[in-house]
């Protein structure tokens, strides 16, 4: 898939690099990517979206099954996922780790959203006690990396009509 | 005269009412503890009530022997022979729990004497009228079982002395057809104060059935305590996920919906219910607003909007609780402190577990509005 090996690619040359926008585009689909510390192994990043005009006339439906499978295939995170919320007024579908990981910290999981428009994100989010909700990094290798670009790609794939 | 056993059973009741009193944190925790007795009264499990009972004393009560023995072993008495194998269990006993009935108003008293909760003043004059019957007057005719024995008595004794039918000597009173006097009643009118609780639920895909059961148990102990402030209040239910809708008692409790949260929905059917039904003019209104605040993206805008235009202009107070989902607390209610600081009919309140309840109601209904 020429979009993933253009994204692994992308994140090797940043290796030692910090705070780089990482953008790689097929024509179609456009991998935008916040890294905020890049090593051999992984990086830190703030958030990874897909974005395509592919999904403009998706409807909710299609969002919602394609979402399930994008869950179903999802399974090398910290937290497994699934569908949360799905808002039929705004078409989007929003995913998160359930359950969330928690500790004595608070807690922290990912927050994944696929959007009619379109768009298919992953950031993730802490929750210290007493304090409001923020994005905090997320740390994974480039392996995961990949393989959330490949699957955010066969996501809007299954909205797209066969 | 009162009768011992009318006396005894108001000692009882005053002790049963003690005990509810003194575990009434646990009962608005626990809000399943309590059950339903028709529309006006609970039953409450009191836990450790010494029910009063007999205690039989030693006379008479050996028993026929039974087991190992000779003919002529004297039998002992009980607790003087020699103890048995079986020792005291090392477990505490469960405790008996007795339930007892307790009708809504005195529960709403209970509540406000240990929140110290205030009375609420009305808004406005009472300026809406309604009719009671009051039996006030006295007719010639009427059913049997509304007869005054007294004024007819006395309206038969008039007339037998003009009469001159009356004996001193042989005070013999017989009334007839004519001397009957039924009660009689008159319709007075009542200033009476209208007051409406308007409830609103998320019960949006990241409002779990725990965040709910606190809803449900805050909601029940507000409307108790409001029923006994203003007699016949309304109570209307809404409940949103991105669209919402007016719904009854029983659904508002039991559903669960997986869309998105858009809080601006249930405030714009809050709107327009109060401007078609309940005018602010002639009604004291009562919002309860309960989420996760997890609300989307931009619809924060558009709530604000119709909150401080339609909404906090017409009520008495607007309450907002926001529970604690799995995911924590979302930005909603911090940002309702931004935009309204301080606004003197929106109060404010963190409901991060059941324990929070207690002071959760406090804060709503402690400002006696």
């Amino acid at each position: 898939m020429k979009l993933r090996d253009d994204f692994v690619q992308e994140l090797k040359s940043l290796v030692g690099q910090t705070n780089h926008q990482v953008s790689v585009s097929d024509g179609l689909r456009t991998i935008r990517c916040k890294v905020l510390q890049c090593d051999p192994l992984g990086a830190a990043i703030s958030d990874l979206v897909l974005e395509t005009g592919e999904l403009a006339t998706a409807d909710i439906a299609k969002l919602e099954t394609a979402s399930k499978s994008l869950c179903g295939r999802v399974t090398y995170l910290l937290e497994p996922i699934s569908p949360i919320e799905i808002d039929s007024t705004g078409c989007v579908v929003q995913m998160r780790s359930n359950p969330p990981h928690k500790d004595d910290n608070g807690l922290k999981y990912y927050e994944l959203t696929l959007r009619q428009g379109g768009s298919v994100s992953l950031t993730r989010y802490e929750k210290q006690p007493a304090n409001s909700r923020l994005p905090v990094p997320a740390t994974l290798t480039h392996e995961v990396l990949s393989r959330l670009v490949e699957d955010f790609s066969i996501a809007v794939d299954e909205v797209l009509p066969s | 005269m009162v009768m011992d056993i009318q006396r005894d059973q108001r000692r009882f009741k005053q002790i049963v009412r003690g005990r509810i009193r003194q575990n009434l944190r646990k009962y608005i925790t626990h809000g399943e503890m309590i059950g339903r007795r028709g529309r006006d009264a609970v039953s409450i499990p009191v836990p450790q009530l010494d029910v009063p009972h007999f205690k039989y004393g030693k006379n008479g009560s050996g028993g026929v022997g039974q087991g190992k023995g000779e003919v002529g072993d004297p039998l002992s008495q009980p607790g003087e022979g020699p103890e048995g194998a079986g020792g005291a269990g090392s477990d505490p006993g469960s405790g008996h729990l007795v339930e007892v009935e307790v009708s809504l108003k005195e529960l709403a008293e209970m509540l406000g004497e240990e929140l110290e909760l205030p009375r609420i003043q009305p808004k406005g004059t009472a300026n809406i009228e309604s009719e009671k019957a009051k039996y006030n007057s006295i007719r010639q005719t009427g059913p049997e079982s509304l007869k005054h024995f007294k004024k007819t008595y006395l309206r038969a004794l008039k007339r037998q002395i003009t009469t001159g039918n009356y004996v001193p000597d042989d005070p013999c009173i017989v009334p007839v057809k004519g001397d009957k006097q039924y009660r009689s009643w008159n319709d007075v009118p009542l200033p009476e104060v209208n007051a409406v609780a308007i409830y609103m639920m998320d019960v949006s895909g990241s409002m779990t059935d725990e965040q709910k059961h606190i809803v449900r148990n805050e909601a029940f102990w507000i409307d108790t305590w409001l029923t006994n402030q203003y007699r016949g209040i309304e109570t209307r239910y809404i409940i949103h996920d991105a669209i919402a809708k007016e719904v009854d008692e029983h659904t508002f409790y039991h559903t669960r919906e997986s869309g998105g949260t858009r809080i601006s929905s249930a405030y714009k059917v809050c709107a327009d219910l109060i401007a078609s039904t309940f005018p602010s003019e002639d009604w004291n209104i009562y919002c309860f607003q309960f989420s996760d605040g997890d609300n989307w993206g931009d619809d924060n805008r558009v709530a604000f909007e119709l909150l401080n235009q339609k909404l906090l202009p017409v009520v008495n107070a607007f309450c907002y609780g926001q529970v604690e989902s799995p995911y924590g607390s979302g930005d909603f209610i911090d940002s309702l402190r931004k935009e309204f600081n301080n606004h003197e009919s929106l109060i404010l309140s963190e409901i991060p577990d059941k324990d929070a309840i207690y002071n959760s109601i406090k804060t709503f209904l402690g400002k006696g509005k």
